[in-house]
């Protein structure tokens, strides 16, 4: 695993794709620097870690672009399948690399908190708070720029691919507001979820038996739900989509709050991305 | 030392290996040998464990590649196809990190990589980027990054694809010289060359094994007759004349030839050698005869044989 670490963190600063998330990242941010708190005198540091969760949708499709579609462009999967290392250590090594370049450059723009400190009010528990909620929600998009990565060969299709997917999630607060929120239509959005889910499972399997199966648990475990807490379907909607929005857990952070939940939401959105890139790297032998 | 069971590879509903079986004992040099397409890249990625077969096992050692693959990897050198290189690394970088992947210990890599660096004759350009090198020095690079991990079986898939004639002799002699003591497998669709390296050959066609066994005697069961071509001073009426007046002889068959003589080709029954009696014949009619050889199958032919044979079949 730290062969392909070290080799992506080269890679990072042999072609120019390091340098231009490190450089995009820090003139956007320092544009936002100079205007928001140099030059309108203003020692609200938080606020200024709020606009700059924008340069993220921009920049991190840079970093997880070319992890896996170039492996495959190049062909190069062939000798990293076939060798003494598992799928896991691959994927791994790359989601590290990646979040090795973003941290250092998270690191940097400490030194604009330092400026602050120094001239003005730091709120210093606010701000680590956002750093550390900046970090993981960081590791969560570039998990989601990596299982983009693996689906395609095409590396500037992966970096639009993953932006859009970045926006969506980015959406997800200002969907939440016009969604339904009637039990009616969240039983229809409970059913078309199970729906989904057995066709997922056909695609991967190809037995009828199988999502056979799942949708008749699906549809059970609908209609019980109804009987047994049917409160569980006032709001579902927002409420599913709400714990998809990782923006929303960001919010905690931002304001010095740091919770176990959150936390453990964003490890465990992450992980669930690695694992389903890996899954899927697995899978590809077998088609 | 490999042993492969009923492999069977299906895309879709196209079948590109269809229930294979075969085995490759220690040291051996195996050819695969099959017009493109014919699934041989598909049956060394499953060797390899890049792909995973639909039906079949392979077995390395009695050891199944997919319940111990990083034990059977490990154990394997493989060249695909297109030379897994990273063009942004230099040659030492790049095979630094396969040293690495393929977990050579610290203290033995650079000895590895020197006596690879060597053996593949890419010394001069080490400190070079692999992006700047030529497809020779590319394919070079790729078959030193196979001998990293300084496997016992090497496969090597169209090792000798796009070089130049020189190269081409180059990397034979090489992977002659590595066959040594390693067992190889190999695939070309170029049919000398599997003749002049392997000592066995399997020829590959619509995802089945066609033929198996040594170049020289492979063609033996497919030709009922035996051929011996005949040159002789005289026209085509008086040696067509002398020859059908041998018994045994069974067809004659006119070749074109740039000489100013006859050319015919004539068969006989199997096993029977009719060179003498040819001779005889010809000396005692004071018919001047120049050229006399028994015509072996050739692995063209043998190919053509085989492969249309199967295609007229479906």
């Amino acid at each position: 695993m730290f062969a392909i670490i070290t080799r992506e963190l080269r890679t990072y600063f042999q072609t120019p794709i390091g340098y231009v998330f490190m450089g995009l990242f820090l003139v956007i941010s320092g544009f936002f620097f100079t205007i928001g708190n140099l030059f309108s005198g203003s020692s609200n540091y938080s606020s200024f870690l709020q606009s700059i969760l924008f340069i993220y949708l921009l920049a991190v499709p840079l970093l997880t672009m070319r992890l896996l579609s170039e492996e495959r462009r190049q062909r190069t999967d062939q000798l990293l399948l076939t060798s003494p290392i598992t799928v896991a250590q691959i994927v791994l090594g790359k989601f590290f690399a990646a979040f090795g370049v973003f941290l250092v450059t998270l690191v940097v723009t400490i030194a604009y908190a330092v400026v602050v400190g120094i001239f003005g009010d730091l709120a210093v528990w606010q701000t680590v708070g956002g750093y550390i909620g900046f970090t993981f929600l960081g590791a969560a998009f570039i998990s989601v720029g990596i299982l983009v990565s693996t689906v395609s060969e095409n590396q500037v299709a992966s970096a639009f691919f993953t932006f859009f997917a970045l926006l969506l999630i980015w959406f997800l607060n200002l969907i939440k507001t016009i969604v339904p929120t009637d039990p009616v239509a969240s039983t229809v959005f409970a059913a078309v979820l199970v729906l989904g889910l057995a066709a997922f499972f056909f695609l991967n399997t190809r037995s009828w038996i199988v999502s056979g199966v799942v949708g008749v648990i699906g549809a059970i475990a609908i209609v019980v739900l109804h009987l047994v807490q049917p409160s569980v379907f006032d709001g579902l909607i927002p409420n599913v989509l709400d714990w998809f929005s990782l923006l929303e857990r960001f919010q905690g952070f931002g304001l010095g709050l740091l919770k176990v939940e959150d936390i453990a939401f964003y490890v465990s959105f992450t992980a669930a991305f690695l694992f389903v890139t890996i899954r899927l790297i697995e899978k590809r032998r077998w088609s | 030392m490999i042993e492969v069971t009923n492999l069977t590879k299906r895309y879709g509903k196209h079948l590109a290996v269809d229930s294979v079986n075969f085995s490759v004992s220690k040291g051996e040099v195996v050819g695969f040998l099959g017009p493109n397409g014919a699934g041989k890249s598909t049956t060394m990625n499953i060797l390899t464990g890049y792909l995973s077969a639909t039906e079949g096992d392979v077995f390395v050692d009695g050891v199944n590649i997919l319940e111990e693959p990083e034990a059977v990897k490990s154990r394997i050198g493989y060249l695909p196809e297109t030379p897994p290189i990273y063009p942004e690394m230099t040659v030492r970088e790049y095979l630094r990190f396969v040293c690495r992947i393929k977990h050579v210990p610290k203290t033995e890599m650079k000895d590895r990589i020197e006596s690879g660096l060597h053996t593949v004759g890419i010394v001069e350009v080490y400190n070079r980027l692999i992006g700047n090198l030529s497809k020779g020095y590319r394919q070079r690079v790729g078959l030193a990054q196979a001998l990293m991990g300084n496997p016992e079986i090497l496969i090597l898939d169209e090792p000798t694809s796009g070089l130049d004639p020189k190269q081409i002799i180059e990397i034979r002699e090489l992977i002659r010289k590595l066959g040594a003591d390693r067992t190889v497998v190999l695939s070309s669709h170029i049919l000398p060359e599997v003749s002049e390296i392997c000592r066995r050959v399997m020829i590959i066609n619509n995802g089945r094994i066609v033929a198996d066994g040594d170049p020289t005697t492979i063609g033996g069961d497919l030709f009922d007759a035996s051929q011996i071509v005949v040159t002789a001073l005289g026209d085509e009426q008086t040696v067509r004349s002398i020859l059908s007046a041998i018994p045994g002889v069974t067809n004659i068959q006119p070749q074109p030839t740039a000489e100013q003589a006859t050319e015919v080709l004539v068969e006989s029954e199997k096993n029977a050698d009719l060179r003498k009696a040819i001779f005889e014949a010809f000396s005692s009619r004071k018919v001047p005869l120049i050229g006399l050889r028994v015509k072996n199958a050739t692995l063209e032919e043998i190919f053509l044989e085989l492969t249309s044979g199967v295609r007229e079949a479906e």
